[in-house]
């Protein structure tokens, strides 16, 4: 070994400095052109682009621009009807009078990207069987339980056979982001397991990469060949910034076009105050957040306590605070879904309008005049916790003392789904199918479990006491939406009579986007990800 | 040499070994089931049963700390449990972008830490000591995520003279990505090596062969620097070796801040995930660092003091 103490840190010193030096000259040389339109989402990486296997609703920004649907929703909102619905890979479509048997007609002419070949009914069959097949990746989701199996009839047309009637099989089924349809031929080369990091679809972009660094996301290129209009910005990549600060910063410098929002009080001011020129797109529905009562904890098993909380949380006021993400609920289904309650249509007796003088009179009469105590969990995430900490101040003005323990977010709903938690919350995105919400967090199959083997209905609605099981079966044995949006308008009903699930609000997604980027569309309701095909940047 | 550099690599094995015992008692005692965090809490149990099975999350905890130490045995960490990378992969990828971000920040503390240090040795009790004191205690005192935000705050969103976040591409790209975030742990690592030489330089300069020099007439610079700061380097190596495992644990924050990869970021990701395979391969690339840092001092130690032999 040759090296001398002077030669050492002479060398050690000449190196720290030129790097210093050539860090602060090279100034800002490396920032991209702006022919790709940048967008960073509050997640830690992408985790799949796998349209079945994906769970983390900003994956699929990316995976509904590769992937073509057969139907969609018109740009930007949920229909009122689904003759609103827009074709896409299917030109037309027919139910059967019990709304059992869906036929659509194909798209001729539209190629896979890649050279993978023309689209075809084989296609679609293949992709929805792979949705149904419990054995292959990603093939349990719920949504695809219905089908019962997917024939072809030629070419070009496709015939859905359902287990039972659906007559809102498109709109909550086939428009959703999941039944992106897929290259038979692409997966079969591939492979199932290539999915997840590589994408043959239709689309009007294609995957360019997905990024070693899983926060640095995917990148897509416009496809030169797609069957309708081409895409308005030649490439497009998302990214995952979790920090809230670093996201913030980012779409301030410019680094990015786009970012998701921040749901927690005042942010939306503070990026106001910063940058008047901002542009705030909320997407509502989004998530809805309720709060289920346990009713094997004592004193949640009394109704007279559960109706106190209920009259004693002031919905109107979280809404207010969490502005512009945040809208009230009356309902289980957002006033925005079909048959969904809203400020005129809630009947009275279940509309629970903020009342602390009942909340402590009914606290009296269940033996609490005093008020009480329990502890409860929330989550970390800016969302549950801001919520949560409105309502335990609330609770305080009854003499409720809501001992909240805030954990971390995996950790909370570990112990939430073993149903240790008095107070359950759940923030969940749903389609517009009004039965969802009711299938999700009442039926008494889906109870919480000890074992963490059981569903989402963490107030044990339906066991511990009757429950709606019966009509939530009529309504889905109901081929007419009328009638079946009737009968779900009466399970909510018994529901907040019976004081089990409290709707608390519905948390838009909001993106925050420079000026300088035009989306081409409206922004009004629908999925948590959007169509960037036609945005351009100034 | 080779002989010493196998028996400390030896001595290693064992603190390995314990680490990699309690990071896999450490997950499994975490709350929180990876399949849920992995598949959302929408997922229907038939799913979370699939998914456990195939990560082995089913096997005896026995034999998953077999197949754990066999996979860090054989570099095959297994794969990702959130996004189904290789763990080998994601680490090789983050790894550098440590190691630069760890080995920019101390070269610039030592560049601002060392004339700091001699600064205020030189002028004991007056007023450059007085100020780098108060550098140093406020060095001490930020916690370098903060400093992080307002370097990143001034001089990248009000500025603009320095990226937002990422790490850049290429040696030009990564040397502008790495400099702020490098910058923001240096000022910590600067006030801990103005100190460490402050006072080092204090003690030997009151030798007497520091006296012998003056009274032979020899010039202040070489008897501060050839006489006084070569014999103060010994304990400041010894404080540069902790100071770089202080700098390593730091870039977890500063990785956060700057959004920037890295095994910290990478390691922070994982365990709000629950994704054991990569909480795994993370810890233990942390214990080797530890190791090999450990032993590159007491080579350097060498370098630094030829007194010093392998006996």
């Amino acid at each position: 070994m040759s090296i001398s103490r002077r030669g050492f840190l002479a060398a050690t010193g000449a190196a720290a400095a030129g790097m210093a030096m050539y860090a602060v000259t090279s100034g800002r040389a490396f920032a991209q052109g702006e022919d790709a339109l940048k967008v960073a989402f509050a997640a830690r990486g992408l985790r799949t682009m796998d349209p079945f296997q994906s769970i983390q609703g900003v994956d699929n920004w990316a995976i509904i621009a590769i992937y073509d649907k057969l139907v969609d929703l018109p740009r930007w909102r949920f229909p009122d009807t689904q003759d609103e619905l827009v074709p896409r890979l299917a030109t037309s479509w027919s139910s059967s009078p019990d709304a059992k048997t869906w036929t659509l007609e194909l798209r001729q002419g539209v190629q896979f990207h890649r050279g993978y070949g023309e689209l075809t009914s084989a296609d679609v069959k293949y992709t929805f069987d792979r949705a149904t097949d419990g054995q292959r990746v990603g093939g349990v989701r719920a949504k695809f339980v219905n089908i019962d199996s997917t024939e072809t009839d030629g070419d070009y047309r496709v015939i859905f056979n359902l287990k039972r009637p659906d007559p809102l099989f498109l709109l909550g089924v086939l428009s959703d982001y999941d039944a992106g349809i897929l290259s038979a031929k692409a997966v079969e080369e591939l492979g199932d397991e290539s999915l997840g990091r590589d994408a043959v679809g239709t689309g009007v972009y294609m995957l360019e990469t997905v990024h070693e660094d899983p926060s640095q996301g995917v990148t897509v290129v416009a496809n030169p060949d797609y069957w309708d209009t081409k895409a308005a910005t030649p490439k497009i990549h998302f990214r995952y910034i979790a920090d809230t600060t670093a996201r913030t910063l980012a779409l301030l410098s410019g680094d990015v076009h786009i970012i998701e929002g921040v749901r927690s009080p005042g942010w939306a001011d503070s990026m106001r105050q910063r940058d008047p020129n901002l542009i705030f797109d909320v997407v509502s529905p989004g998530s809805f957040f309720t709060i289920q009562f346990n009713l094997t904890k004592a004193p949640f098993d009394d109704i007279r306590v559960r109706q106190a909380l209920f009259y004693g949380i002031d919905r109107d006021e979280i809404t207010t605070a969490i502005a512009p993400i945040s809208q009230r609920t009356y309902g289980l289904n957002p006033p925005s879904f079909p048959g969904g309650f809203n400020v005129d249509t809630i009947p009275e007796e279940v509309a629970y309008k903020y009342d602390p003088e009942k909340a402590k009179a009914l606290l009296a009469e269940a033996g609490y005049p005093n008020g009480l105590s329990f502890p409860n969990d929330t989550s970390q995430r800016e969302d549950f916790s801001a919520i949560m900490l409105m309502i335990q101040d609330q609770l305080r003005r009854i003499n409720v003392d809501m001992q909240l323990n805030i954990k971390d977010h995996t950790a909370f709903h570990a112990d939430q789904n073993i149903g240790t938690n008095a107070l359950s919350q759940q923030s969940s995105a749903m389609p517009p199918v009004p039965t969802q919400v009711i299938l999700t967090y009442l039926t008494a199959a889906g109870e919480v479990k000890a074992d963490g083997s059981g569903g989402s209905n963490m107030s044990h609605y339906g066991v511990t006491i009757p429950g709606i099981d019966d009509l939530l079966n009529q309504a889905l044995a109901e081929p007419d939406l009328d009638k079946r949006i009737a009968i779900v308008q009466q399970i909510e009903v018994q529901a907040l009579k019976d004081a089990v699930i409290l709707p608390v609000s519905n948390n838009g997604f909001m993106m925050v986007r420079s000026p300088k980027v035009d989306l081409g569309f409206e922004v009004e309701s629908g999925y948590v990800n959007w169509h960037l095909s036609q945005a351009t940047i100034s | 040499m080779a002989k010493y550099l196998l028996l400390r690599l030896a001595d290693a094995i064992p603190t390995v070994f314990l680490v990699l015992v309690l990071v896999f008692i450490a997950m499994r005692i975490l709350p929180g089931d990876p399949a849920v965090a992995a598949l959302g809490d929408m997922a229907t149990p038939e799913q979370l049963a699939l998914f456990r099975e195939r990560m082995g999350l089913n096997d005896p905890l026995w034999m998953q700390f077999f197949n754990f130490v066999k996979g860090v045995l054989t570099l095959d960490l297994g794969n990702s449990m959130m996004s189904n990378q290789n763990v080998v992969g994601l680490i090789l990828y983050n790894l550098p972008y440590t190691i630069e971000l760890t080995v920019v920040a101390m070269l610039l503390g030592l560049i601002m830490g060392v004339p700091l240090g001699v600064l205020a040795a030189t002028n004991r009790n007056k007023a450059p000591d007085s100020a780098v004191r108060g550098f140093s205690l406020i060095g001490y005192a930020i916690p370098d995520f903060y400093l992080g935000a307002l370097l990143l705050i001034t001089f990248s969103l009000n500025l603009g003279w320095f990226p937002i976040n990422g790490g850049g591409e290429g040696f030009a790209g990564r040397m502008y990505h790495v400099f702020l975030p490098a910058l923001t742990l240096a000022f910590v690592k600067a006030a801990f090596i103005g100190r460490l030489t402050r006072t080092s330089l204090l003690e030997v300069l009151s030798k007497d062969y520091v006296r012998t020099a003056r009274a032979k007439g020899a010039k202040e610079s070489r008897v501060i620097y050839r006489h006084g700061l070569r014999n103060a380097l010994l304990p400041l190596t010894t404080g540069l070796g902790l100071s770089t495992l202080a700098t390593l644990s730091g870039s977890v924050a500063i990785e956060m801040v700057f959004n920037r990869p890295g095994i910290g970021k990478l390691l922070i990701n994982a365990i709000a995930e629950r994704d054991y395979a990569v909480i795994q391969g993370g810890v233990v690339v942390f214990a080797m660092f530890v190791v090999i840092i450990n032993l590159l001092m007491d080579l350097l130690y060498i370098v630094v003091d030829p007194r010093i032999r392998m006996q």
